[in-house]
């Protein structure tokens, strides 16, 4: 259990903000932060990790304190037992892939665990790699990697898949998933994409102006009405087309595109770009197996 | 002995560089992360010699160290430490006065480091030490050897601080730039153009040196 | 995606499925979902919902229907008709509240309907979903 109550005062572009976050994450889950640029999301992971102090309140972890103003108590970033994957990475440009990995996991002594991650993240070609040689998909599974290396009990992840293209992104998304399952962590993850929300959390936090303004499950969030539908997606409209009395209304879903039939009286409200919830009930999709284990 | 100049600057400029490497490396890693008040106050001391006469500098050392005040007189009896017109007095002025080419090139290649591969590296549960030693260091080593070679260099050229505080002591204090006056002063032109002949050529290698490797012609013979 | 609003008026849970039956206007509607009173809140007898489905799932049989399995069955008046080549689209009014329904262009043809008609709107009980107001 994660138990915040912090207060801080940021400069931000727009003037002085006060940063003002209280709330309470049980162990285990994937939370996602969501918000505008500048509505505090990379402070309130920074905070949590203990790399920027906030003035006032209290965070506890477990029932251990991490910060307590009116105690006094700030543990050190060292003892928080966290692994971040920062926006740019923050891949040491003097070590290889595998020294970079091997230095986050010096203090433990277990070799089997770190080849295993490497067989995790499919690193073995880059091992002797610089992290000036990798694209930017390859550099971000390194930091993952590198951040579970140490075998933190919470993963942070900053914003890290926005500058990466569809089909990366839906890789990493799974890659982080997979451990986020596997070493049992309690995950926070920096995303302004609705449709990665939907895919990844458990819960979601929305942030504007230094303040929590709504939280819950993505469909609490996001969509205003609970459907019972089970065969849901979130998506953006790219394409809208008459086809004798209905509409095709094309939908891309992650990196898959799909299409939906819509009719006349309610295709006035979508134009393309907007982000749209598809469902359908369970019972309605055929499944069929393409690949054998 | 002719050569006795040569080495004796060479020396000085060694010696010089190491203390600077040592001393340079927890300022410039203070001045590039405090957010003291007084970090303008230790910037500007640490500047000074940039743009001081150095006879100036010169002037004030001999006067604090010269035996017949008080400081002086107490290194002497306590330590039998005499600093002016000696070796060890020379050395101190020298990283007084070389300070600012050694500190500078760090702590602008620390300031320009990413933050965060500093935090990173904390939250791998690596201490301040280690962080400085196995991650900031090694990432500007461009910088280090910048400061090295331009501290080095400065040192070798030195003039007025040695001639203020050192004198012209053959084997102690007459380091090249000193003799290379003398050698003027009475009319022996040969042998100063000797020793400057070879300042020049010395000079020229170790700065041509800082900007091919800057520019980062070698850096593919460096890795 | 028709709508309907209508109260629950029984659920019938198994496992985690439920049966749900909500009435709107005089005709009582199915509903079969994965969800339990338990999974979400708004699966509450008396509780009052929007019935969805889509307007291609919606089945018109005319005359008298025999012996059919759709549990849902709404008698309407066909209000218009817009025919296209192959599909087309049927306004129908169920007490005062609109039901779409499209289907091929043949089967208007073969079953010979008309604006007036009375027909019956037949929707499959997997086929419709549930949502909150």
């Amino acid at each position: 259990m994660i138990q915040f109550n912090v207060q801080k005062k940021l400069d931000a572009p727009g003037g002085e903000m006060l940063l003002d976050l209280q709330g309470e994450f049980p162990q285990g889950q994937l939370i996602t932060i969501f918000g505008e640029s500048g509505a505090g999301k990379t402070s309130l992971l920074r905070i949590f990790a203990g790399l920027l102090m906030p003035e006032t309140g209290k965070i506890i972890v477990n029932q251990q304190t991490w910060f307590d103003n009116r105690k006094g108590i700030n543990l050190s970033p060292q003892k928080r037992k966290i692994g971040f994957v920062f926006q740019d990475y923050a891949l040491f440009p003097n070590m290889t892939v595998q020294k970079n990995i091997e230095f986050a996991a010096k203090n433990r002594q277990n070799k089997k665990e770190i080849t295993d991650l490497f067989d995790l993240f499919n690193l073995g070609e880059l091992l002797n790699k610089k992290p000036e040689t990798l694209s930017g998909g390859q550099k971000q599974r390194v930091a993952l990697a590198r951040a579970i290396a140490s075998k933190p009990e919470i993963l942070m992840l900053d914003e890290p898949l926005s500058a990466l293209d569809h089909v990366m992104r839906s890789k990493l998304q799974d890659y982080i998933l997979t451990v986020h399952k596997k070493y049992n962590l309690t995950t926070f993850l920096v995303s302004h994409d609705v449709g990665e929300i939907f895919k990844m959390a458990d819960k979601v936090i929305v942030l504007d102006n230094g303040k929590i303004t709504n939280q819950g499950t993505p469909s609490e969030v996001f969509s205003n009405k609970h459907i019972s539908g089970k065969f849901q997606f979130t998506g953006e409209i790219i394409r809208i087309e008459k086809e004798d009395v209905i509409y095709v209304v094309t939908v891309l879903i992650g990196n898959s595109m799909v299409k939906v039939v819509s009719e006349e009286k309610e295709i006035h409200q979508f134009s393309i770009g907007d982000k749209v919830l598809v469902a359908s009930k369970a019972f309605n999709p055929i499944i069929q197996k393409i690949q054998s284990k | 002995m002719i050569w006795d100049p040569i080495i004796l600057t060479f020396q000085l400029a060694f010696i010089t560089t190491v203390i600077l490497i040592i001393i340079s490396i927890p300022i410039s890693y203070w001045l590039a992360y405090t957010r003291s008040t007084v970090k303008p106050v230790i910037e500007t001391i640490v500047s000074m010699p940039l743009v001081l006469p150095p006879t100036v500098l010169g002037f004030y050392l001999l006067v604090a160290f010269s035996p017949s005040n008080a400081f002086g007189n107490w290194l002497d009896h306590t330590f039998g430490l005499r600093l002016v017109f000696s070796f060890e007095g020379l050395v101190l002025a020298s990283v007084i006065y070389s300070l600012p080419f050694m500190v500078h090139p760090i702590q602008s290649g620390l300031s320009n480091l990413s933050t965060s591969l500093k935090e990173a590296s904390y939250l791998m549960g690596k201490s301040r030490t280690s962080t400085l030693f196995q991650v900031l260091l090694p990432n500007i080593k461009p910088s280090l050897i910048t400061g090295i070679v331009l501290a080095f260099a400065h040192t070798v050229g030195e003039f007025g601080v040695v001639l203020m505080i050192g004198g012209s002591i053959p084997g102690q204090t007459r380091v090249a730039s000193i003799a290379i006056y003398d050698e003027v002063e009475s009319l022996n032109y040969d042998i100063a153009n000797s020793y400057s002949m070879i300042l020049f050529a010395v000079t020229f290698v170790i700065l041509f040196a800082v900007y091919t490797i800057n520019g980062g012609f070698l850096k593919r013979f460096w890795e | 995606m028709n709508t309907l609003r209508g109260k629950i008026t029984s659920i019938n849970t198994e496992g985690h499925l439920s049966l749900i039956s909500i009435s709107v206007k005089d005709v009582t509607f199915k509903s079969i979902v994965i969800e339990t009173p338990q999974s979400v809140d708004y699966l509450k007898t008396g509780n009052t919902i929007n019935v969805l489905f889509k307007e291609t799932e919606v089945v018109i049989g005319k005359g008298k229907i025999q012996q059919i399995s759709m549990q849902n069955q709404v008698p309407c008046t066909i209000k218009n008709i817009e025919e296209g080549k192959l599909l087309s689209r049927i306004d129908l009014d169920f007490q005062n509240n609109e039901i779409v329904s499209i289907i091929t262009t043949n089967a208007i043809r073969n079953l010979d309907l008309k604006v007036d008609d009375k027909v019956v709107a037949m929707i499959k009980t997997n086929e419709i979903m549930l949502s909150e107001l």
